[in-house]
């Protein structure tokens, strides 16, 4: 996020894009919720109608995929009425006439034909954001997980730039972060491109620094990302070591990624459950989960914040930041490397080589995040580069970071597989309140699972009556990658012509469903579109209203009978 | 022109404010302690509880200082006699028709209540019970299929704290003040489970409960130790990137000594008098909210399914139990056969964005410079 979280509630205009908040950032969601209290305005541009479109001034139910239509006719019309910022265009940004040029055919009109949305909700929409100056972007997923993912991005930081929402408070370009460390292990260099801190590993000037740091030669290729390497599983990939995930669950088309995992020679998991990946696991080290070791989370708003032990974890199981210590250590050892990169006692010592690496964490220590910061909040938030920096709220104050932003011209590509005669329906995957990704850890709630125990799909009414499904129904989601059964949710929340599944069941795994096909620049996967057809396998009776979110919209009459059913639970209770 | 900030007088004292502070802002500001019950900096003030009145120079009534803006030159008593009968009378009725809540030392299982203490300083008396009428209308809330709430009539004093931080904060309003007098309670619309209204079990209305009306189900059922006797840590919660922080309530002792999460709290939203910060500001960006996964979703911590002790993969095809030396060596030995085999680049390393960055800063440490290969990512990157 280029701003912070604190900042939205005093926002005056919210264009939430490509994130259902209330379900996968509630936190965040209240702060929107509190603006939208104070009398502040809210888009949702979103296929589905989320809870947030219950609160909102306007609901773009936008087809998925089409967001380059929409952003640019947003553009077209910021530009053809004249609403740019025209000193913040000329002092601090590049490539204006490239956009203008490319928007021109982009009118609300044809985009209203593309992506569902009217001429008029976009016209208004961009006139309010233009001239609003305290007015922020706030996106997920749903701008991401596309093969033309990173276009979104653009078309989005070009309505930025273009009226220049940058550099304030409670404006910006504000991606969500989807989990607790996503920014944490970007910038501790995760990554097959980037040293910590974003230092490039085919950069010469930080390959000799970090090769001093860790006394051996390093390798200026950079490496594959993770889309390439589960293409690349049982070809060039002929060993896996992974810690905290389930690709296996988590990644997308799963099935032809388990026919090439039979080829990887080598596995090693690290995890605190077993899960799908186990069952191709060589070798398994039981690790601690995060009440159980010290260390640093860096949420959405680049704050670092500590995480501390609690408690001890059970029986053998070790912290992972201690068996990555001893293997690192071990298997120095056998390459007759210098062991003693390996020597820290503590995550602080860890934390400290790390945030002493990269000049913008380098004011950055446990030391300092255990005490009181002058923003009043725990944490410090990057760029914070010496002891006495009091961190950043917001980024690009008094211009941009790069010296002139950069305006891209993007232009529409469909998604990579569109409904057809075979596979009639659109498919989007996303995220429920009450279970977290493969839900290893939701799933094992009783409370959590109560609310939510069952997978299911999302048909829109129209679409279910022409394939004689009803609520509830047990149904088949196939696609050109494979087939599961899942219990059929009738609703509007979508729209006609597209189905939604969340991703967190098992036995019922989205990702068997998912294309695999990434975005140019980042590997990220198109979750968010695929074509699918669904048929009725039976009918079968569900137990209870809570099954499905979103049922406060539309309640069901088989959630209707639920209830009733409950009622009577509740009075036997009471009469024992 | 000398621009002057507005002033009013505090127990014969004068304070500087900015316009809009009501006057308990002020008087916390400058560390003049106001009972409130019913208070809280996220939700619009009250004036419900009754419990900060203060006597303003000029008014005939005493005023809730909560709901009173500073204006000024305004002088008002925080301390003096009327003030104090009044709150001698306040909380003498509150336990007349309370339970008792000495029954746990004043502390629930649930949530701690803060009547008991108040009422201790104030000098409080029990006039005697009065008959709970608000079951009637609250129904056995016991009963709720619902796995974390619970309302317990017999100790809510109606400061509506839990409705309006479900109306204003969390914005669901699944619950409401129903029922007329004597007879008015906390409940759902035509009395349902909480599993199926608007509610997202958030446990807001627990955590702003100033009595324990609101409870938590799970540690009562576990019959946990009260909160008062669990060690509280603070950290940030592992699930989306909000980066919540909250504390864990920690039982010492459970678990054999290797210690046990009870529960989770979230951070008092009242700001820190050390840490001088705007009103409001309570010292977390999360400003002391959670959702469900993060109150409640902590079960997986201790959970019988973890894997305890280091696995390798035997010739008959199946994980063996192993010693944690067995297992760095297989480990090692097997990375190091792929890479002998077809290259440092053949092995790739999968780090997570649910770890530290300790840890992730270790792990594409390990793959650079233990295994030599730049085939390092972090989960969330597809």
């Amino acid at each position: 996020m280029t701003n912070s979280i604190r900042e939205i509630r005093d926002a005056d205009f919210l264009f939430v894009i490509g994130s259902n908040t209330s379900e996968a950032h509630p936190i965040i969601a209240m702060e929107m919720k509190r603006a939208v209290r104070r009398g502040a305005t809210l888009i949702v541009a979103d296929p589905r109608a989320i809870w947030l479109t219950t609160i909102a001034d306007d609901h773009m139910q936008i087809k998925p995929g089409t967001d380059v239509w929409l952003l640019n006719a947003m553009a077209h019309v910021i530009i053809n009425e004249d609403l740019t910022d025209k000193k913040f265009v000329a002092e601090h940004t590049e490539g204006f006439e490239a956009v203008r040029d490319a928007v021109q055919d982009y009118t609300p009109e044809e985009a209203e034909k593309m992506c569902g949305v009217s001429a008029e909700l976009i016209r208004r929409t961009a006139r309010s954001y233009a001239t609003t100056r305290k007015a922020g972007i706030y996106y997920t997923l749903g701008i991401t997980e596309h093969s033309h993912g990173t276009d979104n991005v653009y078309a989005l930081a070009n309505l930025v730039l273009l009226t220049g929402h940058l550099g304030g408070p409670s404006m910006g370009l504000n991606p969500l972060r989807g989990q607790n460390n996503v920014q944490g292990a970007n910038d501790a260099g995760a990554s097959p491109i980037y040293y910590p801190g974003y230092q490039r590993v085919d950069d010469t000037e930080s390959q000799a620094k970090f090769e001093k740091l860790w006394k051996r030669d390093l390798s200026p290729d950079p490496g594959l990302n993770l889309n390439e390497m589960m293409k690349a599983a049982g070809d060039q990939i002929r060993a896996f070591f992974v810690m905290g995930e389930d690709i296996l669950l988590s990644e997308p088309n799963v099935l032809a990624l388990e026919e090439r995992m039979n080829r990887v020679e080598f596995v090693v998991l690290q995890d605190i459950f077993p899960n799908e990946t186990l069952r191709y696991a060589d070798v398994v080290f039981p690790a601690g989960n995060f009440a159980e070791k010290e260390g640093v989370f860096v949420n959405s708003e680049r704050r670092m914040q500590r995480v501390r032990k609690a408690v001890n974890p059970p029986g053998e199981a070790r912290a992972d930041w201690e068996i990555l210590l001893e293997l690192g250590r071990r298997a120095s050892a056998k390459r007759n490397l210098d062991p003693s990169v390996w020597s820290h006692q503590t995550p602080a010592q860890i934390f400290r080589e790390f945030s002493a690496s990269a000049p913008n964490f380098a004011g950055i220590t446990h030391e300092r995040l255990d005490q009181p910061t002058p923003d009043g909040f725990s944490g410090l938030q990057w760029p914070c580069k010496d002891d006495q920096d009091p961190g950043t709220k917001y980024l690009h104050e008094g211009g941009v970071l790069r010296g002139k932003g950069l305006l891209t011209a993007v232009a529409y590509r469909p998604s990579m597989e569109l409904p057809d005669k075979d596979y009639g329906l659109l498919l989007s995957t996303g995220r429920t309140l009450y279970h977290y990704n493969s839900a290893t850890q939701t799933r094992r709630d009783e409370g959590l699972d109560a609310k939510q125990s069952e997978a299911f799909v999302q048909i829109h009414p129209r679409d279910a009556r022409k394939r004689g499904i009803d609520e509830g129904d047990l149904v088949e989601v196939k696609t050109r990658r494979g087939v599961i059964e899942v219990a059929a949710h009738v609703s509007r929340q979508v729209r006609p012509g597209c189905i939604w599944m969340s991703l967190h069941f098992a036995e019922a795994r989205a990702n068997v469903l998912t294309n695999d096909v990434g975005d140019s620049v980042t590997g990220t996967a198109e979750y968010k579109v695929c074509a699918a057809e669904i048929t009725k396998v039976n009918s079968i009776e569900f137990g209870h209203a809570g099954l499905f979110p979103g049922s406060y919209f539309h309640q069901s009459p088989r959630g209707a009978a639920a209830d009733s059913e409950a009622g009577v639970l509740e009075e036997e209770t009471q009469e024992n | 022109m000398i621009i002057t900030k507005p002033t009013c007088t505090i127990d014969g004292q004068k304070f500087e404010f900015t316009a809009g502070e009501s006057m308990l802002e002020v008087a916390r500001r400058n560390d003049i302690a106001i009972p409130t019950l019913c208070h809280d900096p996220r939700l619009d003030p009250a004036g419900a509880c009754r419990s900060c009145l203060v006597e303003i120079e000029g008014q005939r009534r005493l005023l809730p200082s909560c709901a009173t803006k500073a204006t000024d030159g305004a002088s008002f008593q925080t301390k003096s006699e009327r003030v104090e009968k009044h709150r001698k009378t306040l909380f003498s009725l509150y336990l007349t028709d309370h339970a008792d809540e000495d029954s746990e030392g004043g502390q629930h299982r649930g949530a701690p209540n803060k009547l008991a203490g108040a009422s201790k300083k104030f000098g409080a008396e029990n006039w005697g019970k009065l008959t709970n009428l608000r079951d009637e209308i609250a129904g056995d809330r016991s009963a709720d299929v619902n796995p974390y709430i619970q309302y317990d009539s017999d100790l809510c004093i109606l400061c509506a704290k839990c409705t309006r931080y479900c109306d204003e904060v969390e914005a669901v309003s699944a619950i409401t003040l129903v029922g007329r007098g004597s007879e008015t309670a906390i409940a759902t619309p035509d009395s349902r489970s909480l599993l199926d209204t608007t509610c997202e079990l958030c446990g807001g209305c627990v955590a702003v409960c100033p009595t324990g009306a609101m409870g938590e189900k799970k540690p009562k059922t576990r019959n946990q130790p009260i909160e008062s006797e669990l060690k509280k840590v603070r950290t940030t919660c592992n699930y989306c990137g909000v980066g919540c922080q909250f504390d864990f309530n920690v039982d010492p002792d459970g678990r054999d000594g290797l210690g046990e999460v009870v529960k989770v709290t979230s951070p008092d939203a009242t700001p820190n008098q050390n840490m001088d910060l705007p009103a409001g500001f309570s010292g977390v960006s999360s400003d002391g909210n959670l959702c469900v996964k993060g109150r409640f979703g902590y079960d997986f911590v201790h959970h019988e399914e973890r894997l305890t002790t280091p696995l390798v993969r035997g010739a008959d095809g199946d994980l063996h139990p192993a010693t944690w030396d067995e297992a760095f060596d297989a480990a090692i030995a097997g990375l190091e056969k792929v890479s002998a085999k077809y290259g440092d680049d053949s092995l790739a390393f999968v780090s997570s964005a649910r770890c530290t960055i300790e840890e992730n800063f270790l792990v594409q440490k390990v793959s650079r410079v233990a295994f030599g290969t730049n085939n390092v990512h972090q989960c969330a990157a597809t």
